[in-house]
């Protein structure tokens, strides 16, 4: 005899159990692993030409490279502190969101990590960066905030890789249970680490669980800001701003929820998952998001007020960074990321499926305007005007960014199709809460 | 034996299958299965014992015989075998340098040069102290001549259409040539010479006129047109040149041209004008300058006129009417007015210049004004012509063109020059040039000429040749090799020498020429004349003139405005008459007053441009006369209005990998009547539009302060201490020497000289002209150019950018792995090996001096050949960052150089490449721990200012802030509305 709440969990472990997954999902997946050939070619020119390919000169010696690590940093940032929160607040949002908004997390920190490396001048040379004991006694400068933000990507990588991990391993041991093919069986039975659902398992794996959540929420604000360090630390008059960090932390949150919108909204429909995805979980979503945007709105403007209270160089360069030459792309930002989740308020937007997917890839996408207008458009105007050029990318820029789009879609398609891509163990948990009651 | 080689009788005899054996030993008896293969294998049946001595004898054997084939004589071009030197020449030890001194040679004109020869390989030029030319001083032409000796491109065997011939097919066809022209007085014989100061080419010319009295002779240079001594002429009755004196003169005027930047004397009046400027106890001198196209000089002017041709005319006419009397018309220019006023009152201290462009007429005013102020002897002098007038004289180019047409030219010489490509249009030289039967070209490249002449012989290099030049003043220097020949090739005066049928190589031409000279004291003099590179005593005296009181100008030809648009021409400050086009460095040095590279381009003034829709980059048809030319339009403000500048040089069709291609040809346009300007052009927009690359892109200050002016007349403000912000950091302690750089914007020209100095001494990459439109060009040392004020008048300021080694260096603190760092005498250091090319201390330099690799810049179609490298300065490859490093190889030296001779390092003893090269010497570099030092003496000037100083990066290198003088007479809006 099964009990509704054994059914349920059936039907998600029966996503990476069955040895069909459709023909879309193998389009989609075709798809991506086109772009992440693409993004070997262009990692490959990176290595073999030159970074010259690439359209940055002096003074824009960072292009896209910087502009896609903060974005994709903001993304795994967003979502792994939303998925924090939600363990710790024991939310019922978390049944539904949390393992892929981890998952989301993770692939975002892999895509950023491709390009600190890959936009160094010589990339097989980055473990400079690590202070090793090298024999000419050469340490990291530690006073650089580039060699802080190379521990902050190793943190982020570590700890979310944590949080996503020890979540998983309940059912991890479920599929290991289920599976047929032995070798699958193998596979799952070394990750899920001897787990045997002991009531000693459960005690220790809640207290490990909401420990490294505890962790990210700081390691999270923490890496934000030292991202936002890279720029408000230099003489950049646009960048060397206090209230910088506050603008990565806040707007990275906000394309991190936005992404885990866009990513509910588009799993509900495909994977018909719409049980446990609920129209009431896109709502609190939707919900947040448009809180997030108010307070991004509200960033925005205290930015405008600063740059009218500063000196004349920072005045000059952040006031040509909303009327000059890149102006589109801050205004760009500001329609996207704040203008558009207005459309939240209403009810019926919030519940609809095609609405959600519509604000959070618009969203996303205004947030990395919002990394262009301060990486390019922050550097146009700086100290001596006889250097004040343009940049504009080059197609190799292009195809390294969509790679990395490919290799996070790719990463994504393999998780859904090779892991419950919805805690099973919270699932049951909450249903015989449910069923007791 | 031989049986025993078949096969062995045992094996043979033994029937198959009958008994199974292992081994041949088995099967045949051991001893006869061993005597099979000693003869088979003999070797290693019985291998010879050989012994360690035996084989290393062997191998030591073999590779003296390897070495041996190296050193075939027929293999080396310049004739003898290169075998290293058992005992080392005198003064010569491996990788220290030796200078030659020797004369480069601009409008025929010498400049005295040192050449800088590493193991044999010139890397670097630097002026020549003891020339009057250079006073130690160079441009960015003698600086680059470095790049032109190792260029893939030149010319390297002699061919006959076409085709490549060997060298004694060459010479039997010139002696062929020179026995018939012997043999006939020389009739049919037409010589086309480049006109220059050469003593040994004049002998051998005059030699060869008496011998050759029926040939034809003709010069031609296109920037050399003859006009001052037709002015002269009529002034004076004679031809004369005259050499200025500007460390004596109150007040300049210029009518035209670029005195101080420009020419073959440029570097000397440089020197004396910043001499002048700087002399202690007199008041600043006063430059007036009245152009039509803009100057580097017209820039420095304290008062510019920017007006049409017959405008500057004009003024020039008022000018000496003033100075006559009292003439008060109406109409007058506030120019002339004021030019004439300070004129007037500094009697004979002033002093008028008139440039090559300006016609007869101008350059006769001129004389007049100074012999009215009664300047020779003062702040000028006249003297014989240095480039001496034939008798009689030889023809113009266009003559030589209407004798080809009409067919008498049988056989023509062209030594040296490019007439193919830089003849007036209306010439179309090139058709008659083919049509010649028998032609023959010597010159460095296979260039437009080499093309359509029949047979082309290579010439050497300057940096290899012998030779003899005078300077602007007529002091002779002698020419040197400062490397064996490169290429097999030829010289000038070898090729006369053969015509005239008495060959010898150009030493010994040369030898002779001033043994003529010198006689008995040939030997002396002859090795100090090399050493020193001047000819002791040589320059000309000055000649007593009668003041020409009497003359009167006349009046102008065509009065009134000019209808419609004028184009005038000018050499080009970085191709010059198109001679560098193939130079690299030359084509990426930025143009001083447009900063474009690789290229060049109409110059209009913003409001004549507007008439006719035109914005910078737009195409357009300018015709004249049946000739044209489709050119890019560049907006410049300043720029004279109704007038298009053209600089000549480009649109080369055969210079190079380099030079073909770029810009368009100005000569197209040019007519032999009128060479400089030509009135009534037509200007059509074609709409069609053309991408010019520039490396500066904005031309405000935005009302920051950059560039400092302060006015000459109000008390210096007190010395303003260095500004020391609160820091995080420690302060550094300097013990010993604490290296810093002063340049004063007052002495700064903005004459390009210290960038490709700079280039040639630290093996700066050329990136190309797509590179240099990404903003990636890789100078350490750029010169910002700034325009203020109205778009119609500008000053113009300029300021040379290169690593301000900054005490506080934002870029030392955001490194990650530690590539820049701090050195214990104060330089900012950037180790190359050490980087990972994270560019972020670009982005943290507030000066944006950091360039980075974005390519293997030493590998691309543009790089500079490897020999031209200086051994001394790393090369660096791709992705890392590089700047400007005080030249950090320079102290080194010095400081091993003074530590042998257990000291210190004296000041003065010590210059960076591009304070070497300044002609001004407005870049000081020194200890700034040693008070005594003059960086030290300059940074305790009140004009003394660090460059954005409030950001607290405490700079090494400071600047010295321009001064700045106003006429009385100057009205609103300067010079712009004189020209109504």
């Amino acid at each position: 005899m099964t009990t509704p709440a054994e059914t349920s969990a059936s039907e998600v472990a029966s996503i990476p159990l069955s040895p069909e997954f459709g023909w879309g999902w193998l389009l989609a997946l075709a798809a991506s692993a086109f772009m992440v050939l693409v993004l070997a070619y262009s990692i490959g020119a990176l290595v073999f030409i030159g970074v010259g390919v690439w359209g940055t000169n002096v003074p824009f010696v960072w292009g896209f490279d910087l502009t896609n690590y903060v974005w994709w940093i903001g993304i795994a940032n967003g979502s792994t502190l939303f998925a924090a929160i939600l363990v710790l607040r024991r939310h019922s949002l978390r049944t539904a969101i949390n393992r892929f908004a981890e998952g989301l997390a993770l692939f975002a920190v892999i895509c950023a990590g491709i390009f600190p490396i890959f936009h160094l001048g010589r990339p097989w040379l980055f473990y400079w960066m690590f202070p090793y004991p090298a024999t000419f006694e050469v340490w990291p400068q530690f006073r650089s905030p580039l060699t802080w933000d190379f521990w902050a990507i190793i943190t982020h990588l570590i700890v979310t890789t944590m949080l996503w991990y020890v979540g998983l391993i309940p059912d991890l041991a479920t599929l290991r249970d289920r599976a047929r093919p032995l070798a699958a069986k193998r596979v799952f039975a070394a990750f899920a680490l001897g787990w045997r659902g002991s009531l000693r398992h459960w005690a220790l794996h809640q207290r490990a669980y909401r420990l490294v959540a505890v962790a990210v929420i700081p390691i999270a604000l923490v890496i934000q800001s030292t991202v936002a360090f890279e720029f408000s630390v230099t003489l950049v008059p646009d960048w060397h701003e206090t209230r910088l960090p506050l603008h990565y932390v806040v707007s990275g949150l906000e394309s991190g929820l936005a992404l885990i919108l866009l990513a509910a909204a588009i799993l509900r429909g495909s994977l018909r998952l719409e049980r446990y995805i609920s129209v009431e979980d896109l709502d609190l979503i939707g919900k947040l998001l448009l809180a997030n945007s108010l307070v991004v709105g509200y960033v925005h403007m205290g930015e405008i007020g600063s740059a009218l209270l500063a000196g004349s160089y920072t005045q000059t360069a952040t006031i040509n960074r909303l009327v000059g030459d890149y102006a589109g792309l801050y205004w760009g930002a500001i329609a996207l990321t704040v203008l558009l989740p207005q459309a939240l308020w209403s009810p019926s937007v919030r519940a609809s499926n095609p609405g959600c997917i519509l604000i959070g890839l618009g969203v996303t996408a205004g947030v990395w305007l919002d990394r262009l207008s301060i990486v390019v458009g922050g550097l146009q105007r700086d100290y001596l005007p006889s250097m004040w050029r343009m940049y504009a990318p080059t197609q190799p820029e292009w195809y390294l960014y969509l790679g990395t789009i490919g290799l996070f879609a790719a990463l994504f398609l393999l998780f859904v199709r090779y892991l419950p891509v919805i805690s099973m163990s919270e699932t049951r948990h909450d249903e015989h809460r449910e069923a007791r009651s | 034996m031989a049986e025993d080689r078949k096969c062995t009788p045992a094996i043979a005899d033994h029937p198959a299958g009958e008994a199974l054996w292992r081994s041949p030993e088995d099967l045949a008896g051991e001893e006869q299965a061993r005597r099979f293969l000693e003869g088979e294998f003999p070797e290693p049946a019985a291998p010879e014992a050989v012994d360690r001595r035996g084989l290393l004898g062997r191998m030591a054997a073999s590779l003296a015989l390897a070495g041996l084939g190296g050193c075939a004589v027929n293999r080396q071009p310049w004739g003898a075998p290169l075998l290293s030197h058992p005992r080392l020449p005198p003064l010569h030890t491996p990788g220290v340098p030796l200078r030659f001194a020797t004369s480069l040679e601009l409008d025929g004109l010498g400049r005295g040069m040192l050449v800088e020869s590493t193991d044999g390989r010139p890397v670097k030029i630097e002026g020549n102290p003891l020339h009057p030319a250079s006073l130690g001083g160079t441009d960015a032409f003698a600086q680059a001549e470095v790049l032109s000796l190792y260029d893939p491109d030149r010319s390297d065997a002699p061919s006959a259409s076409g085709a490549r011939m060997s060298w004694a097919d060459a010479w039997r066809v010139v002696n062929d040539l020179g026995q018939q022209a012997r043999s006939s007085g020389g009739a049919g014989l037409y010589v086309l010479l480049e006109p220059r100061a050469s003593p040994t080419v004049d002998r051998l010319v005059a030699r060869a006129r008496l011998l050759l009295p029926e040939a034809r002779w003709f010069t031609h240079a296109p920037l050399a047109t003859g006009t001052a001594h037709a002015a002269s002429r009529t002034v004076f009755g004679r031809p004369l040149d005259q050499v200025l004196d500007l460390t004596a003169a109150d007040v300049i005027v210029t009518l035209g041209g670029d005195l101080l930047c420009s020419g073959a004397a440029a570097i000397r009046y440089a020197a004396d004008f910043a001499q002048r400027r700087r002399a202690p106890d007199r008041p600043l001198p006063r430059l007036y300058a009245a152009e039509s196209t803009p100057s580097l000089t017209g820039a420095r002017a304290d008062l510019r006129l920017m007006a049409p041709p017959r405008t500057v005319e004009a003024a020039a006419r008022q000018i000496l009417a003033f100075l006559r009397g009292p003439t008060a018309t109406t109409g007058q220019l506030a120019f002339a007015q004021a030019a004439a006023a300070d004129l007037r009152r500094a009697g004979a201290r002033g002093v008028v210049a008139a440039g090559r462009e300006q016609p007869r007429d101008v350059q006769a005013i001129a004389n007049a004004i100074n012999g009215e102020l009664g300047a020779a002897g003062v702040t000028m002098r006249y003297i014989e012509p240095v480039i001496a007038l034939e008798d009689p004289p030889m023809g113009s180019l266009a003559s030589l063109a209407e004798a080809i047409a009409a067919g008498r030219v049988r056989a023509l010489l062209i030594l040296g020059g490019n007439p193919a490509y830089d003849a007036p249009g209306d010439l179309d030289f090139s058709n008659l040039l083919s049509r010649v039967p028998m032609s023959m070209h010597i010159g460095t490249y296979q260039d437009e000429t080499a093309i359509l002449c029949r047979w082309h012989l290579p010439a050497r290099h300057a940096l290899e040749s012998w030779g003899d030049l005078r300077a602007f003043d007529g002091t002779a220097g002698l020419r040197q090799p400062a490397t064996v020949p490169l290429i097999q090739a030829t010289a000038i005066e070898e090729l006369l020498a053969r015509v005239i049928g008495e060959p010898g190589d150009a030493h010994a031409l040369v030898q002779a020429t001033w043994r003529e000279d010198w006689g008995d004291r040939f030997e002396a003099l002859w090795l100090k004349s090399l050493e020193d590179g001047v000819i002791a005593g040589s320059a000309y005296p000055p000649v007593a003139v009668a003041a020409p009181s009497g003359w009167r100008p006349g009046s102008a030809e065509a009065g009134g405005a000019p209808s419609g648009q004028t184009v005038v021409f000018a050499p080009d400050p970085s191709v010059w008459d198109g001679r560098f086009a193939n130079n690299g460095w030359l084509q990426e040095l930025p143009k001083p007053l447009t900063k474009q590279v690789w290229g060049n381009a109409a110059l209009m003034a913003p409001a004549t441009a507007a008439a006719f829709g035109l914005r910078t980059g737009d195409m357009a048809l300018f015709t004249h006369g049946g000739l044209s030319v489709e050119a890019p339009v560049w907006l410049l403000p300043g720029h004279a209005p109704d007038v298009t500048t053209m600089t000549l040089g480009f649109g080369r069709r055969a210079a190079g990998r380099i030079g073909s291609r770029r810009g368009f040809d100005a000569y197209q346009l040019r007519s032999s009547e009128q060479p400089w300007a030509i009135e009534g052009v037509t200007i059509i927009a074609t709409g069609r539009r053309q991408e010019l690359v520039s490396t500066q892109h904005h031309h405000s200050m935005e009302g920051r302060d950059i560039v400092r002016v302060a006015a000459a007349a109000a008390p210096p403000p007190p010395h303003e201490p260095e500004t020391r912000l609160p820091s995080m950091y420690p302060e550094y302690v300097y013990d010993g020497n604490a290296w810093g750089m002063a340049i004063d914007l007052d002495l700064c020209l903005g004459c390009n000289a210290c960038v490709i100095a700079c280039q040639a001494e630290n093996n700066v990459p050329i990136v190309g002209p797509d590179e240099v439109a990404r903003g990636r060009e890789m100078h350490w040392l750029r010169i910002d150019r700034y325009f203020a004020g109205p778009l119609a008048a500008p000053e113009t300021y300029f300021q040379p950018v290169l690593c301000m080694h900054c005490e506080k260096a934002p870029c030392e603190v955001v490194c990650p792995v530690n590539a820049t760092v701090h050195s214990s005498e104060g330089l900012n250091e950037m180790t190359y090996s050490r980087c990972v090319g994270t560019r972020t201390c670009s982005n943290n330099c507030p000066y944006k001096v950091r360039r980075f690799n974005w390519f293997n810049y030493g590998q691309r179609p543009f790089s500079a050949p490897d020999e031209v490298y200086n051994p001394e300065v790393t090369v660096r490859w791709r992705g890392v960052i590089e700047k400007c490093t005080y030249c950090v190889h320079r102290i080194g030296a010095a400081r091993i150089a003074a530590g042998m001779e257990n000291r210190p390092i004296r000041d003065g003893e010590l210059m960076t490449a591009c304070q070497q090269a300044c002609p001004t010497r407005a870049i000081v570099f020194g200890n700034i721990n040693d008070p005594g030092s003059a960086v030290a003496d300059r940074k305790a000037s009140p004009r003394n200012y660090a460059l954005l100083g409030e950001l607290n990066t405490r700079p090494r290198t400071t600047y010295l802030a321009r001064l700045s003088q106003k006429p009385p007479l100057r009205r609103a809006g300067g010079g712009d509305d004189d020209t109504g």
